[in-house]
């Protein structure tokens, strides 16, 4: 009987792992998706008043941002360093791959930030910029849509999916 | 002689620059990279041509290791060139993005002409009549901006009062290249609002600038002429009938505001000879 019941209880406890880890994964987006935000607000400003060039613009923007978006863009900035890759776009791509746990939608953005940056004119570099910070806000904004409801629900049925296995074991 | 060139082979493509090494260190004095030919080295000695073909991935790498990545950051890649680290000018040339009459970029770059800066020390010592204001005319590639750099370090060095610079494409003295005790210089700024600002501001014995193309140029450097400051410029003229015969030089010629005017020829020989007035 007491085996029984300490399966159970692992099956609630792994289900119910499940569905926080994937809460959990929710807020890792949505704290990734801020942080990517703040650091483009942070390299438009710079850019628009010092012209700063893209090395030392991500080195800076890693110090103004946190977590992993501060390590992709210090990744990038040493990418840029190297002068390896033909253009901007490709050093963003080796610094996401350098860059492990990354959120889906910020490697998305990131991504899209990449195709940006390397343009010609200050004002097109701008509009780049402009165009990332808005796909970024989109999707923080969906995730953010009854973002209380959908963490619980996460939780909930996490937990409910493991009694009701436990239930149907025992 | 100084050059940077550690500098300039870091931004060539990779597959080239042991060659470029090896072929044109003393002597090179252009690369021309196009599109789907191989690299041409315009030496002192001749032009040869590598074998390998330049791809739109190369010259994609070069602008781009050449501005660190950030075209947008050198103001002058919307006009056509971009200065590398060491003071070398690359010329672009290919699809120019044009916008309300402006041109703000290049869509696709075609062909690249990266001219060598090189630094010779104590040429400007030969120069005749080397006091007072002096204008330097040549063909291009003839070496009108190396000698007024040395120019202006001997003129900063000899401690007749400061000498202002305004280097507008930071060719003139790129880290390495030594400006002398007493130059101040004003980089990335238009040379006619250069000129003015410096005439205010920090009270120069000498101006400086390199290449003036402009009215406007012509007309701040007159301005700060009458203000009693000499001058030191150089302009785009085979000759000197080519500079009289220029009407945006008209004004700077009739000022009478040069004394010596210093005719560089293809072979980088130069004459000096005092403008009449």
């Amino acid at each position: 009987m007491s085996l029984k019941l300490i399966g159970a209880v692992l099956i609630i406890a792994g289900c119910g792992g499940v569905g926080f880890s994937m809460a959990a994964a929710h807020r890792r987006e949505e704290n990734a998706l801020r942080q990517l935000i703040g650091a483009l607000d942070y390299m438009g400003c710079e850019l628009q008043y010092h012209l700063t060039p893209l090395p030392e613009l991500c080195r800076c923007a890693a110090a103004e941002s946190g977590g992993c978006i501060s390590r992709v863009l210090l990744n990038l900035s040493s990418e840029l360093e190297s002068q390896i890759a033909p253009d901007a776009a490709s050093c963003m791509n080796a610094a996401i791959a350098k860059t492990p746990k990354l959120p889906t939608r910020a490697r998305k953005n990131l991504t899209l930030l990449g195709s940006s940056l390397g343009r010609f004119d200050l004002q097109g570099q701008l509009k780049g910029l402009e165009g990332a910070r808005q796909q970024c806000r989109r999707e923080l904004e969906e995730l953010s849509t009854d973002r209380d409801v959908r963490l619980r629900s996460y939780q909930t049925l996490g937990l409910c999916a493991g009694s009701a296995l436990a239930i149907l074991f025992l | 002689m100084r050059c940077a060139w550690k500098e300039l082979l870091a931004i060539l493509p990779i597959w080239c620059r042991s060659e470029v090494d090896e072929l044109g260190q003393d002597t090179l004095q252009e690369l021309r990279l196009r599109m789907g030919l191989p690299p041409e080295l315009v030496r002192s000695n001749g032009t040869i041509r590598l074998k390998r073909s330049v791809s739109a991935e190369d010259l994609n790498y070069v602008v781009n290791t050449a501005s660190r990545y950030s075209p947008w950051s050198a103001a002058s890649a919307a006009q056509g060139y971009i200065t590398a680290p060491g003071g070398h000018r690359i010329g672009l040339c290919g699809q120019a993005v044009v916008q309300q009459g402006d041109m703000t970029g290049m869509r696709q770059v075609t062909s690249l002409c990266i001219r060598i800066a090189r630094d010779f020390d104590g040429i400007a010592r030969k120069i005749q009549y080397g006091s007072g204001s002096i204008l330097i005319i040549g063909s291009p590639g003839s070496g009108k901006t190396t000698l007024l750099r040395d120019l202006i370090r001997q003129r900063s060095g000899a401690g007749n009062g400061s000498i202002a610079v305004v280097d507008e494409r930071g060719e003139l003295f790129p880290p390495g290249f030594p400006s002398g005790n007493r130059t101040d210089i004003l980089g990335g700024c238009g040379k006619a609002q250069g000129i003015e600002m410096l005439v205010r501001t920090m009270g120069p014995a000498t101006i400086a600038v390199d290449e003036i193309t402009s009215e406007h140029d012509c007309e701040a450097l007159i301005k700060a002429g009458w203000c009693g400051v000499n001058l030191l410029a150089t302009a785009h003229a085979a000759s000197k009938e080519d500079l009289y015969a220029r009407p945006v030089y008209r004004p700077l010629v009739k000022s009478h505001l040069f004394d010596t005017l210093i005719v560089l020829q293809s072979d980088k020989s130069w004459k000096a000879e005092r403008m009449e007035l």
